[in-house]
Formats: C-alpha cells, structure tokens, sequence
C-alpha cells in the first residue's frame, strides 16, 4: 500500500528540525555573498586551484589506504581463527578514541626534523638524511588514515560477518580461483557497508581541522582556518566552506543514488555465515606482526607517548587539580548533544525512511550538510545569530549544544537510517492495522528493534563530541573548560608535554563508548 | 511524559549554572585571553585574592578573540581583551573594539613606542625576536645584526621558524619598516638559502638543534633560550641581541598587552584590574613568569636575563604590525619560505 505524501504533523516536525540544522548554512551564504567580492575573487584565481588538487587527491588517498587497511583486517578477523584473535577483534576500533589534532600532534613530534624516527633512521644508516617532513601530503594522509580506517573496519568486519556463505561456494563450484571470488563476489556483496563508511570516512577528511592544519597541508578547512585566522575575512571564508558544502553535496547524491541502486532485504532462507578457519603458526605469527604494526602506529605508540609524557608532567608537579570539572563538563556535554541529536534526528530518519516524498528526503539531506559545514564557520555563524536574535542564550552551553548536533547529527543519522531500513514497514503496518496510534507504533514495535543501532549512533556521536575543539573553542561559556580545550591550551606555548594529561583522558574516557560501538554488529544499508 | 520533565530540568541546570554567576557576581571583570593561560592565570589570581574581584577568563586564540569581539559587538561580555603580540591589540584597535584607557599611570610608567596613539591598548611584557648561538662553534663578536644571518657566511649553518609562525612575520615587520622593502626582502631570501632544510615548527627545536651543534646559530623568540637552560644549565647556548651600534635599527621586540574593550560593561573592575598589571608587583608577575621584560623601565627583569639597561629596542612603534602584517605574509609566501 502506498501512502500519499501529506503534510501531517510529524512532517512539519520534520522541516522544522531541518531549518534549525540549516540555519547556520543559510547565514554563511548570505555572508558570503554580501559585501566586496574582489578579495574573493583573487582568492578565486590564485588558490583554489591548488585547495581542489589538495583536498580531492588528499580525500582519494585516504579512502583508497583505509580501504585497504579497514577490508584486510575485518577478512582476515572474521575468516582466520589465531591466537590473539580475541583482543585484534575490538582492538582495531581504539583508534577512534583519539582525537585527530592530538594524532597530528604526536605525529608531527615523530616525524619532525631531528625527531626521534630521523634520529633512529640516521643512526641505522649511519647517514645524514632527513625523512620525508610530516608537513606534507604523506603526512596528512597518514594521520588522517590512521585515525579513519576503523570506520571502514567496522563496518565491512559486520558485513563480512552476516554474510550469506552459499553466494562464495557457487562462484568456487563453477570453478572460480579464491581470489577471483573475492574480487568479484564477496567484495561486490558487502559494497553497501563499504559505501557508508566511505561516506563517513570522506566527509570526515574534507572537513576535520585538527590534522590538516596542524600538518599545514593547504586543503579546503585549512584555507577556511587560515582566512578566519590569519586574516580575518570571514566572506571568503563563508565561500570556501560553500564551495566543501556543494562538493559534499555530490557525494552526498552520489551516495544516495548508489544505495537506492543496491537496496537489498535479507533473502529468506538459511543463512550459512563463515566461521574463522584455524590457521598454521607461521600464518598466525605473520597475522599478528601485520596487525601489530597498524596497532601501534594507530593506538600504542601514541598512547605510549601521551603516557610519558603525562608522567614527565606529573613529576614536575605541572599537572592541575581541577581535571574532575573538565571531565564533568565533558561528558556533560557531549552526552547532552547526542542525546539532542538522536531525539531531533529520529523524525527526520523515519521519515525518509517510511515516507520518502521529496520534501522528506529533502530534510534529511538538509541535515547531512551540517557534517561539511566547516566547524569554525559555522560556529562564528552561529555565535552572530544568537548574539543578534537571541541574546539571553548567548554565552550559555545551548549554543555550544546545537553547535555540536549541527556538526555531528549526520555522523549519526547513517546508523540510525540503516537501522530503520532493516525493520521492515510491514511490521508497522500490522501494527497499525491492529488499532496502534503512530506514536505507539513506534515506541512498542519500531524503537525496540532498531534500539542496538540508535545506541550506536548515540555512541559515534558522543565520541565525536568529547572530541571536538574548534566549536568549543568559540562557543564555550566563560570559565568552562572542556578536555579538548585544555588540550589546546597548553599545547599553545609550545607547553606539549602539558598538553598530554587531558589528551590521555580523553582517550580513557572514550575507549568504553568505543569498546560497545565494536561489540555492536554493525549494520549498514 | 517522563522526557518532558527531564528537558525542563536540563534546561533550567543550562539557565542555573550559566547565568546565575553573572547576575549576582556584581565585582567582576571578564577577561579574553590570547596568552597561554598557564602564564596569566597566576597574575589574575593574585589580583582577585587581594582586590576580591572576581575575574572570569576565556582563553582562546588572539585573532579567534577579535573575531569573537567583532561578533558579539555591543553585547560581548568581555571588559578587558590580553593578547600576546601588539598585532592583534592594533587590529582590535583599528576595528574599533577597544577604547581608550584614561588611567593617569599610563603615560608615567609605558613607554610610548609600547602603546596605542590613542593608549586603547598598552603593552606590559617585552619579547625579543634574537639570536641563539653555539658558544662552542661561533665566536659572537663576528656578528653585529640580525641581518647578518642573511649572509653567505652562514649558509648551512642557520635554523629558522616556519613561514607561519607569527615571530617571524611580526619581525620581517620590523625589518620592512626599519629598513625597507629591498632589505627586507633581501634578509628574507638570504635566511630561507641559508636554513635549507633546517626549518622547524618550533621554537624549542631551533634552541635544541643549535645546542646539539646541529646548526650554529637560530632565530628565537628569547625566553625559549632561558626555558631550555632553565632544563639543561651546562647546554653550550646563549642569547645574542644585535643591531645595537649608532644607528641601528635595535633589537627586534613585540610584546604582550593588554586593551580595554569598546563596550566593558564592568568598567571600574576592568580599570582596578588593567591598573594593578601596571603596578610594579603587576608587572613583575606577567612578565616573570615568562621570563620577559617588563615594560616599565623602573620594574626589574628576572635575573638570569640580560638587563633591561644592557640594550635598546627597535624605535618602530609596535602600531605598525597591524598594517604590514598582510604584505608581509604575502612577500613570505612569495618568496617561498617554507
């Protein structure tokens, strides 16, 4: 039964929310378009250019290597049965749980000139050469893949794991070699999840700061950063973060119009999935070297670092007492946003998913932009609306909220989208046709099946707010201080070893949120 | 409904524990902070431990403060705006976020190359951009201005800041307003040909590379110097102040200041607060604990530095930093510093 598309009142909730998200977008294009053009248009000729190259060949790089780390590891963890199995199985989520600037950071430590790597290189060669500088295309990559490529490992590590094992066997019984069944049947057959974390994984690299301008690499929010700055243009940058929302607009059609092609429900039937095959010592000892090494470049060196240096710190008496207020208002914060977020963003799900009328798409679209709209700007955009319309929110932790859902709500819409797509709408038409009112429908039949994955978009979304800096930054009331800010602030001054307390704890205080999204068996699509 | 109930009450906590402090907090000043706060906090406790007036302060970026002030407009809450570089207290100045401040010690204890025209802001602690070299590789007699490290001579053998950091733009600055355009630019190819590859993102490598004899001679802001000695008292580094002969143009020196904002709705706190970093104690305070020069003459400097008497400063007043900043950055650019 097809229902007509009607203007019910859930779907004015609908638009509602979706103006609230798009608010700042539509402030930053009227910025960008009102006052003197001609700084733009010189920015226009001289630079955009090269910013194009930069971000496109940068956002390639790191899909194509975290591709290849997040698809390798999820195969071998769910088809080869070894030793030490048990920890790689969640231990390749952790890198989520540290901040991209505080990656960049440790990074740029490592690989600067007469930094430890050169100095360990210099002395097994015996030579004088420098290594490639981490302010650079390589460096930029590599952090930004580092702290990336769980995503992809989430995500094709459930989908290789609810996979239907007869599709393999056929290709194999018709004479197909493994690798060319891997190729062309299972890699095909899990693209939806490869997909969505594509999604996640490009949209974070064009529009992340930390790293980018940290390693100085000129892409699109490293020009936004330095015009807003470096030079306080705020038109220009208003036109840049334009130019990345059209871009991610794109993908965004692009990624739309894929999943709409390769929709698929579960076949009824048995379902044979794969069970890990046990493998020799060689193979398993080789197994854990490989994943050692992704491990520690990820997670244990940093971490080991942050831990020296939390301990230099301590020993010097530098470390502060009143890290218990920083944490509070942390996880305050960021558990506050998410549950915002998942509360705003369940009428605009269900209602693309349910009723996928123009205008309903339209709001979910709406809200993904958000994602792309580079922090800074938005935060400056939303900083001037309040000020001008709604003083008395001003300066309150509101503002820094709705900031945070803007920015982080599509990080969480993805999970919440797939989670709805899977329940199938008969249920709720049973549901209804059994005299259920819509409200009850949702609460008793559609919300308890889709609850494990609205707590992981609830997760991903708080994880990405006790992260965020550049929003906080600007929005934070006076006198509250969150880990992330701390961070920034002794790192200024060059005061890096005090800077590495509240990135430890940060760490620490999200590994848990990152330890259930691994338990969670992802679904996508 | 259960939910509604918990909104409400979130929503009166965000009211509670935000607004609450303002309305009743009659004493108060707030402060917008560009300075590390590690190395202001101190100073404003003291003052709000002996005056009793509480002191709010927001730590964030300089230019990320103006943007702020610029923003909020007649309603930000911010009475006094500290940066650390006259750069962004001329650019707030010029933007028209600052006023003037009346207090009679101004003019009796800042020199006037320290402050705006119109005094709306004054600088309290001096940085100087100087050379850093190897006591054990490099005779210092042989070196009279910074524009020496120009020179062939040192091809090789000198470590520089990247092109970003705000250092060496506010000291090619100088140098374009002391000297010109062609010496200027001059100095500016001459140091990226002489560093090569030893370009470091930080202050702190520049200092290390020199006194592991890596290079011979650095350019660094000059507290640097002292921190790493401070660390490591037998490393074999010194501080260099040039261009001191009769006509010179005189150390290169920025500095860290304070403004009092457009529209301060506390203004006598803000005035109490901005005359107590004036004070002797004051300024001792701010400028000690990053071993800087206090700008008042009369105000010691911390002992392990050289004597405010041993040395002059550059005459340019620090107003010109707002205005060169962006051809500056530009010839940078251009030139292909790294």
């Amino acid at each position: 039964m097809a229902r007509q598309a009607r203007l019910t009142p859930l779907s004015l909730m609908g638009v509602a929310i979706a103006a609230l998200l798009t608010f700042p977008l539509a402030y930053v294009t009227y910025s960008a378009f009102t006052g003197d053009l001609s700084q733009a248009s010189n920015l226009w000729n001289t630079r955009l250019p090269e910013l194009l190259t930069n971000t496109i060949s940068l956002a390639l790089g790191v899909s194509l290597a975290t591709l290849t780390l997040g698809i390798s590891t999820a195969w071998i963890i769910t088809r080869y049965q070894f030793w030490g199995r048990a920890f790689w199985d969640w231990g390749f989520v952790l890198p989520l749980a540290i901040p991209s600037f505080v990656l960049a950071y440790v990074y740029t430590y490592l690989l600067d000139r007469a930094g430890p790597v050169e100095h360990i290189w210099q002395w097994l060669t015996n030579s004088d050469v420098h290594i490639p500088s981490p302010y650079s295309f390589t460096g930029a990559l590599v952090v930004m893949t580092l702290n990336t490529f769980p995503y992809v490992y989430l995500l094709a590590r459930a989908a290789f794991q609810n996979f239907n094992l007869s599709f393999e066997e056929a290709a194999q019984a018709t004479g197909a070699t493994r690798w060319e069944t891997f190729w062309r049947v299972s890699l095909p057959l899990i693209r939806p999840a490869l997909v969505a974390s594509m999604f996640l994984v490009v949209l974070y690299v064009v529009s992340d700061f930390g790293a980018v301008s940290l390693l100085r690499f000129q892409t699109f929010t490293y020009a936004i950063y330095q015009q807003i700055t470096g030079r306080f243009d705020y038109q220009s940058a208003a036109l840049l973060s334009l130019l990345l929302v059209s871009f991610a607009l794109v993908f965004l059609f692009a990624e739309r119009w894929f999943r709409k092609q390769s929709r698929f429900y579960q076949t009824s039937g048995r379902v044979r999935t794969a069970t890990p095959k046990p493998c020799s010592i060689i193979r398993g000892l080789t197994i854990n070297l490989f994943f050692m090494m992704i491990f520690m470049a990820a997670f244990g060196l940093p971490v080991f670092l942050l831990i020296q240096w939390t301990i230099a710190a301590w020993a010097n008496g530098e470390v502060g007492t009143s890290f218990g207020t920083y944490i509070g208002n942390s996880v305050f914060l960021s558990a506050a946003a998410a549950t915002a977020a998942l509360a705003l963003g369940t009428p605009l799900a269900y209602l693309a998913s349910r009723i996928p009328s123009k205008l309903h798409v339209a709001c979910l679209q709406g809200a993904y932009i958000g994602y792309v709209l580079p922090g800074p700007v938005a935060a400056l955009a939303l900083l001037m609306l309040f000020t001008d319309m709604i003083p008395i929110l001003y300066g309150t932790v509101f503002v820094l909220i709705l900031a945070y859902l803007i920015h982080y709500l599509p990080a969480g819409l993805q999970a919440m989208e797939s989670a709805l797509q899977q329940v199938h709408p008969n249920l709720e038409e049973a549901a209804r046709n059994l005299g259920a009112k819509g409200i009850r429908t949702f609460m008793q039949v559609t919300f308890p099946l889709v609850r494990k994955g609205f707590f992981a978009a609830w997760l991903l979304m708080f994880l990405l707010c006790m992260k965020e800096l550049p929003a906080t930054l600007l929005l934070r009331p006076i006198g509250f201080d969150t880990l992330a800010v701390r961070i920034w602030l002794e790192a200024s001054e060059e005061l890096y070893q005090l800077a590495a307390p509240p990135a430890l704890l940060i760490v620490i205080l999200t590994i848990p949120a990152v330890f259930l999204l691994s338990k969670k068996n992802w679904q996508a699509g | 409904m259960p939910y509604l109930s918990i909104l409400l009450a979130f929503v009166a906590f965000c009211f509670g524990s935000m607004k609450v402090q303002e309305l009743f907090a009659a004493e108060s000043v707030v402060v917008y902070s560009g300075r590390a706060e590690r190395l202001i906090k101190p100073v404003l406790d003291h003052f709000q431990k002996t005056t009793g007036t509480t002191v709010q302060l927001l730590t964030a970026g300089s230019t990320e403060l103006v943007n702020r002030l610029r923003a909020e407009k007649t309603r930000t809450p911010a009475d006094v705006f500290i940066t650390n570089e006259a750069g962004a207290l001329e650019l707030a100045r010029s933007l028209h976020l600052l006023q003037p401040i009346t207090l009679p010690e101004v003019a009796t204890t800042i020199p006037k190359p320290f402050r705006a025209p119109d005094n709306s802001w004054i600088g309290l602690s001096g940085r100087m951009w100087i050379i850093v070299y190897n006591t054990k590789m490099v005779d210092p007699s042989t070196i009279h201005s910074l524009l020496d490290m120009a020179t062939p001579t040192w091809k090789g053998k000198l470590a520089i800041p990247t092109a970003n950091s705000e250092y060496l733009q506010a000291g090619a600055s100088m140098i374009l307003a002391a000297k010109g355009k062609q010496i200027s630019n001059e100095f500016l190819q001459g140091i990226r040909d002489n560093a090569g590859n030893e370009v470091y993102g930080k202050n702190r490598q520049i200092v290390d590379a020199v006194a592991k004899g890596k290079v011979e001679v650095g350019i660094v802001n000059h507290y640097y110097i002292f921190r790493h000695l401070a660390n490591d008292p037998k490393a074999p580094i010194a501080p260099l102040i040039t261009d001191q002969d009769e006509g010179g143009m005189g150390a290169i020196m920025n500095v860290a200041g304070v403004g009092l904002t457009a529209h301060a709705k506390h203004l006598t706190a803000a005035n109490q607060l901005i005359t107590f970093l004036m004070s002797p104690t004051g300024q001792e305070m701010f400028a000690h604990l990053n071993k800087e020069y206090p700008v008042n003459p009369k105000v010691k400097t911390a002992p392990e530095l050289p004597p405010a008497s041993s040395f002059r400063p550059s005459s340019i007043p620090l107003t010109r930093l707002a205005e060169l900043r962006d051809p500056i950055i530009q010839e940078i650019q251009r030139l292909g510093l790294r």
